[in-house]
């Protein structure tokens, strides 16, 4: 497989996707694009939608409405499902009574795929000394990494992960952060579901936002963060915001006397501060509480909670968000 | 469809219910076949009417190979039930209609595959009933192969089981936990089922349907002795039980490729 002859990812398109269940509508009028070369985050609270989402795309749960096709077609139309889409769906998909590489020759074997895949795929994901064991014995990391060996059987051009850390240690995680950068390295389009962003926050590239069914924020990581921005505390703030003013810098009052500045260079905002005469007390880059935006978007709608509950919730979690950092 | 076949034969073959199945069966056949070989052919049985048994040399030959038939098409419905039961228990059924995810096709390579597997297993009985049943009935002085029509329903005996997996099939979609599945199908083929027969007979508006159960058409397909008393209806001739068997294996496993087929799968 040279680089050269794998074929580039291929793009997913979802068109005002919509399921009821009853008088329940689980997904409402959903759209977005996930690009080629790309790892996309699909976030939402749980049960925003996300799985059932996913499952249309996979076929596997039909569409009340609206169309969700991968590389302009419907997954039930692929000719080669497997060489075209990977996906793992729930870590909990494999008969217990059957060893890890038994249950990949069984795919191989439905996708016509040689079965020295299934050896080189059990290697790549780092469980050949547990292929022979029987998966009722698997951890729970040790099954997330077969699920994603099954999802890559076919080296399919998209890849598609449901809650893929999911019972990942820490280093585990950090295994399969590097493991996606690697294969979106090669083209390959990924979507990965998570209900934390904080999860994916440094794997993804793009996001997809969903609560309750619907749409509430899709585009670029970086324009999620926002522009970057410093925050500087000095004496006088005002003052300050008028030096930086001169020097092409805009800023605005933050909270307690600070000062943020849309730049990114400190090195700047001291000198301008020191031609001022002004005290630098404090000068720090400001990170987007991503955290704390995600919650904004998808707090106090969840249908899954009493109507109370969530923003206390939210509240609490964004917390100590903070302050672990 | 090929790689969809094989790949259900390597579920099957990848757990270890199959050698456990493989020697339950063998052991049926084998100590069935002796036992009726015996028994059929006690002075008792011979002097005919007594016991109420009546058949001929070849009817008498066909019911020891396939006396082990009772208890293994028992357990190629557990097959067929096990077959899709286990896919939903352990959703499995989600990458299995991944990698085939044209429903009808995913459906039919089961089908082909428990024809296959029923069919496997009937030579696993067959191996264990005409080895015993032939030394049983050498001993006792009748010819082991009385007439060609014994091959006939040695053959039909490999379809009978072949077709109950595809009523398991049907029975493990219809009833999706699979444990409450094998309980009510068996439960159903080995007592309600014979019970009703038996009760119906002694009505004589209805015993006429007795003969199209489905566990009489099996007995009747193998063309063996007759138990029954004389105002009993009279079994299906064995061409017309192949294809009530088969009637019912067909609606059974159409039945669940169509629910399959609509059905959302989370």
């Amino acid at each position: 497989m040279s680089t050269a002859a794998t074929p580039q990812g291929a793009p997913i398109e979802v068109r005002d996707l919509t399921k009821t269940f009853g008088s329940f509508t689980a997904v409402d009028r959903l759209s977005f694009t996930v690009e080629p070369g790309r790892i996309t985050g699909f976030l939402g609270p749980n049960g925003a939608g996300k799985t059932t989402t996913l499952r249309m795309l996979l076929g596997l749960v039909h569409a009340t409405s609206g169309t969700a096709t991968i590389d302009g077609r419907d997954y039930r139309d692929l000719d080669h499902p497997q060489s075209m889409v990977g996906s793992a769906l729930e870590a909990t998909n494999f008969h217990p009574g059957r060893s890890g590489r038994d249950h990949l020759r069984v795919l191989a074997a439905a996708g016509g795929l040689p079965m020295s895949r299934v050896d080189e795929l059990l290697e790549l994901t780092g469980i050949p000394a547990a292929a022979r064991k029987r998966a009722g014995e698997y951890s729970m990391g040790m099954r997330q990494r077969l699920g994603l060996a099954a999802a890559l059987l076919g080296d399919p051009r998209v890849l598609i992960l449901d809650e893929p850390s999911n019972g990942l240690d820490p280093e585990g995680i950090r295994w399969l952060r590097g493991f996606l950068r690697h294969l979106s390295s090669q083209g390959k389009t990924i979507l990965v579901s998570s209900h934390l962003l904080q999860e994916v926050e440094q794997t993804v590239d793009d996001v997809v936002i969903i609560a309750n069914g619907r749409l509430v924020r899709s585009g670029p990581m970086a324009q999620l963060r926002g522009a970057p921005s410093t925050i500087v505390r000095t004496s006088d703030a005002d003052q300050l915001a008028g030096a930086l003013r001169v020097a092409d810098v805009t800023s605005t009052p933050g909270r307690d006397g600070e000062l943020v500045a849309e730049t990114t260079d400190m090195r700047l905002v001291g000198d301008v501060a020191l031609r001022a005469g002004l005290p630098i007390w404090e000068l720090r880059p400001r990170r987007a509480d991503l955290e704390a935006l995600y919650f904004e978007l998808t707090e106090g709608t969840n249908r899954n909670l009493g109507a109370g509950a969530t923003p206390v919730e939210a509240d609490a979690v964004s917390g100590q968000e903070g302050a672990n950092e | 469809m090929g790689a969809a076949i094989k790949s259900e034969f390597l579920k099957f073959f990848t757990t270890r219910l199959w050698w456990g199945m493989a020697i339950g069966i063998f052991v049926a056949g084998a100590l069935f076949a002796g036992f009726f070989g015996w028994a059929f052919t006690s002075e008792e049985a011979m002097a005919s009417g007594a016991t109420g048994i009546q058949g001929s040399d070849t009817q008498i030959v066909n019911s020891v190979y396939t006396a082990g038939l009772s208890v293994g098409y028992l357990l190629l419905l557990t097959v067929g039930i096990l077959q899709i039961g286990a896919e939903y228990r352990h959703k499995t059924i989600s990458s299995t209609l991944l990698s085939t995810p044209r429903r009808v096709q995913a459906m039919g390579a089961k089908i082909v595959a428990l024809l296959g597997i029923g069919a496997a297993y009937g030579l696993v009985s067959l191996l264990g009933s005409v080895s015993v049943g032939a030394i049983v009935l050498s001993l006792r002085d009748i010819d082991p192969f009385p007439s060609g029509s014994v091959v006939r329903t040695l053959a039909l005996s490999l379809l009978a089981l072949g077709l109950w997996a595809l009523i398991g099939l049907g029975v493990g979609i219809l009833i999706p936990n699979q444990v409450a599945a094998i309980l009510v199908g068996v439960g159903v083929a080995w007592i309600v089922e014979p019970l009703l027969g038996l009760g119906l007979s002694f009505v004589d508006a209805l015993k006429g349907v007795v003969p199209y159960f489905p566990s009489q058409a099996t007995n009747a397909m193998v063309d063996g002795v007759t138990q029954n008393g004389p105002d009993a209806a009279q079994p299906l001739s064995w061409w017309a039980a192949a294809l009530v068997l088969t009637a019912y294996a067909a609606a059974l496993s159409a039945f669940g490729t169509w629910r399959t087929v609509r059905q959302d799968i989370s």
